[in-house]
């Protein structure tokens, strides 16, 4: 799939995240999260995971994180998929 | 459930709300939103553009999830009205709250404290990190509306006196000329200058969100704090980041704002190891060349006396067919 338009899911609250997808010619992700220090590289792999399920090669992925467990992560970013490339 | 604000009881609750936290009610704003508990209003937030404000949670109900709560609404909303990053301004003693929800501190002075929503300042200084060279190195930071004679005699002063010159053009969108073509403007003046470096401010200089007064002229007694929130964060961020020594401004005998503006840096940015080097104006036809002027002129249809003030590569560009659409229907500065 593609991104196709600007989408965001997820709040800011405690074990959740944000995330805000913009349509690019090239895929970049940046994460934030209060907890990088520790799970920084299991969030980008988590993310990594996502992307690759729904075939997303190229675009903007922001993600700001207040320690998301995996699922919450999964469910976040896809919402922000079906968002950003619905009709 | 955060709901919209929008009926003259809300609006009394709101301001009550604000005020009985500290803050003043401060309209305009394109979004304000809050959390009703039984009918009373026990936290609400508006945002401005870009800028987050009057966030508050009534003293029963703070310690909650009421302040993420109002500032998802509006981060959401906002971004799904184009706006891409946001600020908020804050006491320093409340920015630690902020920080909890992802919020980075920028810069903090005095009573306030500037956050940004995410890590736009290091995204856009990792941006430029290829074109700098550590040295001895200087800074302008300008709004080229248009770029003048006098701007390039202030760059060549500059441009003398350091390794590398970094000229900053203001990003906002507030002036007669836009961006783009300011900055080509810039860059085509410049593009002999083999130690110039063009590069825009973003949000982090002279912006509607670090010096709003600015584009306002007439000043206002808020903008004495603005000014030196502006100063310290190029002072504090930016400036360590391009190997800044020495900050470059031309003296300021026609606008009042911009006359403070540059006595607040003589008194922010020593402190801060920049030393400030203020440098007299060229002149032309008997008085000092300012882009107001050329403004001025260009709006009267007096051409002539323009050729004496600005570059060639200026001039061209104001007599191109896409230059004269800017000037010729009359902008508003």
């Amino acid at each position: 799939m593609k991104i196709m338009k600007k989408a965001q899911a997820g709040t800011m609250q405690s074990s959740d995240l944000m995330v805000f997808l913009e349509p690019g010619q090239t895929l970049n992700v940046t994460i934030e999260s209060t907890v990088l220090k520790q799970f920084g590289g299991l969030i980008r792999a988590k993310v990594d995971e996502v992307l690759q399920k729904h075939g997303i090669e190229a675009g903007e992925v922001r993600i700001t994180d207040r320690g998301a467990l995996d699922y919450a992560i999964e469910a976040r970013l896809e919402t922000a998929i079906m968002r950003a490339t619905e009709g | 459930m955060v709901t919209s604000l929008l009926s003259t009881d809300d609006l009394r609750q709101a301001r009550e709300l604000v005020e009985a936290s500290g803050l003043q009610f401060e309209p305009p704003y394109d979004d304000l939103a809050g959390v009703f508990e039984a009918g009373r209003l026990v936290a609400v937030g508006a945002r401005q553009g870009r800028v987050l404000k009057m966030l508050a949670v009534a003293a029963s109900h703070q310690g909650g999830t009421l302040l993420d709560e109002v500032v998802t609404e509006l981060v959401g909303r906002g971004y799904q009205e184009g706006v891409d990053s946001f600020f908020v301004f804050t006491s320093p003693a409340l920015a630690p709250g902020f920080e909890a929800l992802n919020f980075n501190l920028l810069v903090a002075s005095g009573k306030t404290a500037l956050l940004e929503y995410g890590d736009g300042l290091r995204r856009y200084l990792a941006r430029y990190a290829r074109q700098i060279r550590p040295g001895n190195n200087g800074a302008i930071v300008a709004n080229c509306n248009p770029f003048t004679l006098g701007h390039r005699y202030l760059v060549e002063q500059a441009a003398a006196g350091v390794d590398q010159l970094f000229l900053f053009v203001v990003r906002e969108e507030r002036s007669m000329f836009p961006f783009g073509a300011r900055l080509r403007m810039v860059q085509e003046g410049t593009s002999d200058l083999a130690n110039v470096t063009v590069l825009d401010t973003s949000w982090y200089a002279v912006s509607s969100i670090t010096f709003p007064t600015y584009f306002l002229k007439d000043g206002d007694p808020g903008g004495a704090i603005q000014m030196e929130l502006d100063l310290m964060l190029f002072g504090q961020r930016i400036a360590p980041h391009f190997h800044v020594k020495t900050r470059f401004v031309g003296s300021e005998p026609f606008c009042g704002t911009t006359a403070a503006y540059n006595e607040a840096m003589h008194r922010v940015l020593p402190p801060l190891g920049i030393e400030v080097r203020e440098i007299e104006r060229k002149s032309a036809i008997d008085e000092p060349i300012s882009a107001s002027r050329v403004r001025d002129m260009l709006l009267r249809g007096e051409l002539e006396g323009i050729a004496e003030m600005v570059p060639v590569s200026t001039l061209d560009f104001l007599l191109s067919s896409e230059g004269i659409k800017i000037w010729d229907k009359g902008g508003s500065r």
